[in-house]
């Protein structure tokens, strides 16, 4: 718990000093982007990691905070800080019905319906022409006087400082740990108390909050919105950053999506090879790696602390 | 009321188009419970390969649809033996992962090779309409629908019939009691995956020969194949091809009538409807917890 505190609190100073130490406009915006995952990639993590549901409907959320800050920003003239909030709360009320929905199923069919979900609002967004401007999408979104990217650097870090502080209260709050539980052996939570469904709606409506904002600040910032944010494959690079890092824990997407979008990055020039790879990698992690890269640094304290514990009592015998 | 009947029979190709190519998912998912998200990229190599054989082997149509039917057979085995079964029996998520992986690994790597321009595999005969009544039907279509058919009895056969089809049942009632009466239930497993994937390959091929295979239709493929096992109830033959019926007259009369831009809204509709009133499937007899 201090551990992970501590790492945070290390990364969100790094983060602040970095805009400093870097001018260089296209490294600014691989950072904008990569904080942009990381909220995304966090806000999924609660479902994924805490929850324990497998949900693939996540750009359901993005998508429809995309489109609400969109809208309030080309139709009302709205600037980011009304848009950006009110993207999160359109969101969370998404969240909240198809959380009522959803979270009643598990396992198999909560994959299924959540990726009904995302699928259902993409064809919405494609065919209801005069509000979604259609496959054209809505173009010339307003940027709110923010014009250097390294204004657009400290509104995303400041989002994603806000969405891992909630994750943060969230996963070590009652709610956060009675998912836990619910995550660990559902009957044995349920039978001291614990509501399943209660439990899992929290962490559902907050992860839509996020990726609600995300979606509003990504519309404001690449000021074009389309129905591709409600496309599987936005869905998949953001379970890859989460599994990547390691689900489950507040430091692991972090670090899975800065490692995704550099690697996306840089590996742009070559398109279909970099998701041949891509499709490689998670394959391997599944196998090889199946907590992530934090799950293996966990796994290597733990088995370190344990020699530690097992080689002092072999010693007092010596002695 | 002519229309009527055109959609209605529209409806019922395009039914049983998809429940021809859900029957692997409903052996894959429906019965082995691995949620698999690669099932749209065999259906998309079967149409693939379909295509190599018959345009560059030069084999006819079913000579060619043979020969897939085996490579990819060997395909599914493979798969099975050297990545399903690593994750089998650690839940579903693991094997979704796996299968995404997977399948963004197919579609990729057969873009890079073969590209993303439609191949058109060329069908049984020429192509023509049949005019039965006031419908018409192209003879192609017809041709699918036949051959879908037969599949679905041979695969309902295999299972209800033959050795093999009696160790797959108790294999998915119960692993543990199977193993100890001497099924040699990995043995089965890959089977029934290599037979999932068999079928998901013929069907792409067969239908390539109608439409024409592409790399990138595999997402939309695994898409519609869950929404029919889903509505058919899982694990079921008939239950896949009355949701795939269902689906397809569902999604033409809606076309036909309503609008043609929302018709593929429907199945998720109805896939949200039925697991929350009826999550056993509408066909599937036994009550089942989703």
């Amino acid at each position: 718990m201090t551990l992970e505190r501590n790492t945070l609190l290390v990364a969100l100073v790094g983060a602040l000093l970095l805009p400093f130490a870097v001018t260089d406009q296209y490294l600014l915006h691989l950072a904008v982007m990569a904080l942009f995952y990381v909220v995304l990639a966090t806000s999924l993590n609660l479902v994924v990691g805490y929850v324990g549901e497998f949900s693939l409907g996540h750009t359901a959320f993005l998508g429809t905070g995309a489109y609400t800050a969109a809208l309030l920003s080309t139709h009302a003239g709205l600037p980011l800080w009304i848009t950006v909030p009110v993207a999160g709360l359109v969101a969370a009320a998404f969240g909240f019905a198809i959380g009522a929905i959803t979270l009643r199923l598990q396992g198999p069919y909560f994959v299924i319906v959540t990726l009904a979900f995302a699928e259902v609002l993409r064809l919405v967004a494609n065919n209801w022409i005069a509000v979604t401007n259609g496959p054209m999408g809505l173009a010339g979104i307003g940027q709110s006087g923010l014009t250097d990217k390294r204004e657009f650097y400290f509104v995303i870090l400041a989002l994603a400082a806000l969405a891992l502080y909630l994750s943060y209260r969230f996963v070590y709050s009652n709610a956060g740990r009675a998912a836990v539980a619910v995550r660990e052996n559902r009957y044995v939570a349920q039978s001291i108390g614990v509501d399943p469904f209660g439990a899992a709606m929290q962490a559902f409506v907050l992860g839509a909050f996020m990726a609600g904002l995300a979606g509003g600040f990504y519309a404001h910032y690449i000021s074009f919105v389309g129905p591709e944010v409600f496309q599987f494959a936005f869905m998949a690079t953001i379970i890859i950053m989460v599994l990547m890092g390691g689900k489950g824990t507040l430091v692991g997407p972090i670090v899975g999506a800065v490692i995704v979008t550099l690697l996306e990055e840089y590996l742009r020039e070559v398109q279909e090879l970099r998701l041949t790879l891509f499709g490689l990698i998670v394959m391997a992690i599944v196998l090889f790696l199946p907590n992530g890269l934090m799950g293996f640094v966990a796994r290597r304290r733990e088995q370190h602390g344990s020699t530690i514990l097992r080689n002092t009592p072999a010693e007092e015998k010596t002695v | 009321m002519d229309l009527f009947l055109q959609y209605l029979a529209n409806g019922l190709v395009i039914g049983a188009f998809y429940a021809l190519s859900a029957l692997g998912l409903t052996l894959i998912f429906g019965l082995m419970r691995v949620v698999n998200f690669a099932h749209g990229e065999f259906y998309m190599l079967g149409g693939v390969l379909g295509w190599f054989v018959t345009a560059h082997l030069g084999l006819n149509f079913f000579l060619g649809l043979a020969l897939v039917a085996a490579t990819m057979a060997t395909l599914g085995w493979l798969v099975d033996r050297f990545l399903i079964e690593r994750v089998r029996g650690q839940g579903e998520e693991p094997g979704i992962l796996l299968t995404i992986g997977l399948s963004i690994f197919l579609v990729n790597a057969t873009l890079l090779v073969v590209g993303p321009a439609p191949m058109k595999v060329a069908g049984a005969f020429a192509e023509g309409p049949v005019f039965i009544g006031p419908i018409i039907v192209t003879k192609l279509r017809l041709l699918a629908v036949a051959v879908g058919a037969a599949a679905i009895l041979a695969a309902h056969l295999l299972i209800r019939r033959t050795r093999l089809g009696r160790a797959m049942r108790a294999t998915f009632q119960d692993p543990m009691a199977a193993s100890l009466a001497g099924i040699r239930t990995k043995h089965v497993y890959a089977a029934t995956f290599a037979l999932g994937c068999t079928l998901a390959a013929l069907s792409g091929m067969l239908l390539a020969s109608v439409y024409s295979a592409q790399a990138s239709i595999g997402g939309l493929v695994s898409l519609k194949s869950f929404v029919v096992v889903i509505l058919g109830g899982m694990g079921s033959f008939a239950g896949a091809v009355a949701g795939g019926l269902l689906l397809g007259i569902a999604e033409a009369m809606w076309g036909g009538y309503v609008a043609t831009g929302m018709v593929d809204v429907i199945g998720f509709v109805l896939v949200i409807l039925i697991l929350l009133f009826r999550p056993q499937g509408i066909f599937s007899a036994r009550a089942e917890r989703a």
